[in-house]
């Protein structure tokens, strides 16, 4: 087990060090933070971090309030996806022309 | 016999869609991946789990156990298979040259266990 978690993963985080990042939490908790710190099991240091709150009815829909967390280690198991906030931006549905083939 | 990861490697530069288990779906480029299937995506449209909300994302980073599966071009069998030839050429060029380190090689690969026998015979 020790062994294999020892085997190097392709994220390449420190290129998001001190930058906003997004990150997406199994079960659907989605949040964005600084990034300060990361280690070899994705186990993530977040800074100013702010939480997107969910509609209560169903916890996959995002609003768009945040609540204030401020720092957090994010627990790498829990850890689904990580991109970083510059360059993200939502769109109409790109897939139109394409959804009728 | 094609094997997941290895098709998945040879897939790297080349659209495809993946969906993670909670439903979202992401299509984009693939840039990078590893033995634990995580991703590293470039270009990438986000839908989400009902498919009414789309983003764009440059670059995303994906967890392999969170993917349900992935899409792929279908030319991607072909290459890996092309792939897998010249590996195979490799394999018997090297074990030609040193019997002792051959074998480990050969190994690796399930079909080629006879030929490793035979060679050290």
């Amino acid at each position: 087990m020790s062994k294999r978690e020892g085997q190097k993963t392709i994220f390449e985080f420190n290129r998001y060090l001190n930058k906003r990042v997004r990150v997406k939490f199994n079960g659907g908790r989605e949040v964005t933070g600084i990034l300060k710190g990361h280690d070899q099991v994705c186990n993530l240091v977040l800074d100013d971090t702010e939480e997107y709150r969910r509609d209560p009815d169903d916890p996959f829909k995002l609003l768009n309030e945040t609540r204030q967390l401020g720092l957090v280690v994010a627990r790498g198991t829990a850890v689904m996806l990580v991109s970083p906030v510059e360059g993200m931006e939502e769109i109409s549905n790109p897939f139109v022309n394409v959804a009728e083939s | 016999m094609v094997l997941p990861l290895n098709l998945l490697r040879t897939a790297q530069n080349q659209p495809m869609m993946v969906e993670l288990k909670n439903g979202e779906t992401y299509s984009g480029v693939l840039a990078n991946c590893d033995t634990f299937m995580n991703l590293q995506m470039r270009d990438v449209i986000c839908t989400s789990r009902d498919g009414d909300r789309f983003w764009k994302i440059a670059e995303v980073n994906i967890r392999g156990n969170n993917i349900k599966y992935l899409r792929l071009p279908d030319e991607v069998i072909d290459m890996v298979k092309e792939e897998q030839k010249k590996e195979a050429r490799q394999a018997a060029k090297g074990r030609g040259r040193g019997r002792g380190r051959g074998a480990p090689a050969g190994r690796g690969r399930g079909e080629m266990k006879g030929f490793g026998g035979r060679g050290r015979g």
